[in-house]
């Protein structure tokens, strides 16, 4: 384990910078368009797969980002 | 485009307060699988957001949160899918039943009446399931059981599993055993209502998976991450539909979440199952009391008891929510102290085996002091116990750092209990136990070997653990058996575990006790003794032990106030012999007659002088001897957190 925290310390960074700024990416888009998402979000009926998406979409992105911030601070789990 | 009416405009302040809110529920959703999200929709009301569309943009972070967590867990082998996608089924069900009977509420006795309702399920749900897993939780820690014993399936659960209804069985891992999805429904249902009406279905569905389907604690809290997401996504389709979800509210508390989702996820590997069902219970009980203040205030707008005072009624909502909110942060302070504690003692005891810290590892290892032909003092086959627990994992790596220091052969055991205990755990659970202590063995060995240790492993399966031990000491005619002690934290008088003791009394030689944050560094040793030649075996051995450490000795003689005169010389002269010894061995030494009662002085002794191992006699295995053991060694091992080396004389 204390190897690979040695060796591999590289990769999990670029990873997590790369999905850290998609992820910043995605947050600042949804702040720059925040009135025409909320509209298109919220018409109801089959448009409800419009909020459905963005959460996996957020979920994924920002979800791998957090995961490899712990990782990188050192916060990893026993086994 | 203009935000419609349904939608607040938000400012920076919002969004920090609701990625902080969003952390914390996401820590503590992480660590019991639920929990997390009951303060959100107040905490959004209070922004001014509507109840409806907070209850929506609620359940539409709480999906994918469910999701990332679900996957989390899964990595660490804690998630059952299928149970979790069974229940979420029955508790979407369950949703719409909660969410059918809160409307018909709200139009039958406005706001007010459903608000009491709301409260009522909190006060009486919470107060049986959340007072029993809190009082299960405190009994397990107090009782300092094993994790085995922990994890034991409930009568109840044995009731459950032994009830076969044709066409309805279910194979379950989490379970090992297949059972009928006539009690998933109801369980699920009831999860769902919970979930429509106090937005935490975990509060039922974690014991219910727990207690009554018999899983493990932390699967149970891992699982229920599934169920969260299918009632989750099923929430979110029927809210989007309506059109009520706030997108950018579930995603701000999304973006809080999710970091600690992770946070909470890594938290469960460190922890004993009784710390998830500790949260799950102060947080429970603490949302309880949080509704229980506000029922008056319902009462009193239902005209059910006397007008309240509007300055109480909003006194008394405001302390309600305060409570709500300080039910959270409580949880999440002990998720946060057992994840700090957790890594500083695994960060302590992963010190790499093969790295021992200078002071242990002179530059001259390679030759033992064998051929050495007296058994006293002899450290050329170590015996070490092991059950796979982090009780243990000091006595391994301590072990290993020693082998290699003195050049000896390793040779590990791990006992699993049988007969009666099989009866009790059944065959599934021992079988998976014994997989367990199994691969247990093979990474001890991968660790010995690749620290350059000559090691065997061997798998015993008896019904008399310290038996056991010493049969395999007596059969390898081992040098030294090396074990660990089970303890409990922050207690000052820590119980030694029958197996440690027995072992002691019954081993035909030397026993080293290492606790599980014990380090052999060599910094200084304490030897006690009492005149014996038992305590002057002990001596040999700490001579032997510091030559090869290079380690200062102190040698103690405790005397006690009713002794006499004579005994007191005595004490002073068993003293000045010991140190003499150790000098001429070339051992840096020094002796103390401390005035006191023996295991107090020798363990003031030794945290004075700051020592990492106390040495000290033994007389035997017979039952008298066993009873003078238990009056100084038993009570030295009680009270120091240090290495003790308890020498026999065979």
């Amino acid at each position: 384990m204390t190897d690979s925290t040695t060796t591999g310390a590289g990769k999990p960074l670029t990873r997590a910078a790369v999905y850290g700024l998609v992820s910043v990416a995605l947050y600042f888009v949804l702040y720059l368009f925040e009135d025409s998402i909320l509209a298109f979000t919220s018409r109801g009926g089959w448009y409800f797969i419009a909020p459905v998406t963005i959460a996996f979409v957020f979920s994924y992105v920002h979800g791998t980002f957090t995961g490899h911030f712990w990782d990188i601070l050192g916060i990893k789990a026993k086994k | 485009m203009e935000i419609a009416a349904n939608f607040i405009p938000l400012n920076a302040l919002d969004v920090t307060y609701l990625l902080v809110v969003g952390f914390i529920g996401g820590l503590v959703s992480g660590f019991i699988g639920s929990g997390g999200a009951f303060v959100l929709t107040p905490a959004m009301m209070s922004m001014g957001v509507p109840g409806i569309v907070a209850v929506a943009s609620n359940i539409c972070h709480k999906f994918p949160k469910a999701l990332v967590g679900a996957i989390k867990r899964a990595r660490y082998g804690q998630v059952d899918v299928k149970l979790g996608i069974v229940l979420g089924i029955s508790a979407e069900a369950g949703v719409i039943y909660g969410a059918h009977i809160q409307e018909d509420i709200k139009r039958t006795f406005g706001d007010s009446g459903s608000n009491l309702y709301v409260s009522v399920a909190f006060v009486v749900v919470l107060g049986i399931i959340g007072g029993y897993v809190l009082w299960d939780a405190w009994r397990v820690y107090r009782s300092g059981r094993a994790e085995a014993d922990e994890e034991k399936v409930s009568r109840l659960a044995r009731w459950v599993q032994s009830i076969h209804v044709p066409g309805t069985m279910m194979y379950f891992k989490s379970l090992d055993a297949r059972i009928s999805v006539l009690f998933t429904i109801p369980l699920g249902f009831a999860t769902g209502m919970l979930a429509a009406t106090i937005a935490v279905g975990g509060f039922i569905g974690v014991p219910a998976m727990h207690y009554v389907l018999g899983a493990p604690a932390l699967m149970a809290s891992a699982t229920e991450l599934v169920t969260a997401f299918v009632m989750g996504l099923g929430g979110t389709m029927k809210f989007s539909w309506s059109g009520l979800v706030d997108i950018r509210l579930a995603m701000i508390i999304l973006a809080g979440s999710l970091f600690g989702i992770q946070l909470g996820a890594i938290g469960t590997t460190y922890v004993k199952p009784h710390t998830i069902k500790m949260v799950m219970g102060v947080i429970m009980v603490l949302v309880l009391l949080s509704r229980a203040i506000a029922i008056p205030v319902y009462l009193s707008e239902l005209n059910l008891i006397g007008a309240l005072d509007p300055h109480l009624s909003g006194a008394l909502k405001n302390i309600s929510f305060v409570v709500l909110i300080g039910a959270l942060t409580a949880g999440a302070a002990i998720v946060f102290s057992a994840l700090w504690r957790g890594i500083s003692l695994h960060r302590r005891e992963a010190t790499p085996a093969g790295a021992p810290s200078a002071a242990f590892a002179p530059s001259t290892v390679t030759a033992p002091i064998s051929p050495q032909l007296s058994p006293l003092g002899r450290f050329e086959r170590f015996l070490v116990a092991t059950d796979g627990s982090e009780y243990s994992a000091g006595a391994v790596r301590e072990a290993i750092n020693m082998a290699q220091k003195c050049g000896a052969r390793v040779h590990v055991i791990s006992v699993v209990a049988s007969g009666a205990e099989l009866e009790s755990i059944g065959q599934p659970l021992l079988k998976k136990e014994l997989d367990t202590a199994q691969a247990h063995l093979e990474t001890v060995k991968a660790q010995a070997e690749a620290s350059g240790i000559a090691c065997e492993t061997r798998l015993i399966h008896g019904s008399n653990i310290h038996q056991e031990v010493v049969n395999e000491a007596e059969r390898m005619q081992a040098d030294l058996v090396i074990m660990g002690r089970r303890g409990r934290h922050g207690l000052a008088r820590l119980m030694v575990g029958d197996a440690t003791v027995k072992t002691i009394g019954h081993a035909p030689c030397g026993v080293l006790v290492i606790p599980r944050a014990a380090a052999l560094s060599g910094r200084h040793f304490v030897l006690a003794s009492d005149g014996s030649r038992y305590a002057d075996a002990a001596a040999v051995a700490a001579v032997n032990l510091a030559k090869y450490c290079h380690t200062p000795v102190t040698a103690v003689s405790v005397i006690m106030p009713s002794h006499s005169e004579e005994r007191r010389k005595e004490a002073h002269s068993i003293v000045k012999r010991l140190v003499a010894f150790l000098r001429k061995e070339g051992v840096t030494a020094e002796g103390e007659v401390p005035l006191g009662q023996p295991d107090d002085m020798i363990v003031q002794t030794a945290q004075k002088k700051q020592a990492d191992l106390i040495v000290m006699g033994s007389h035997g295995r017979t039952g008298l001897e066993r009873i003078l053991l238990g009056s100084t060694v038993e009570r030295v091992l009680n009270r120091t957190n240090c290495a003790v080396l308890v020498v026999k004389t065979g």
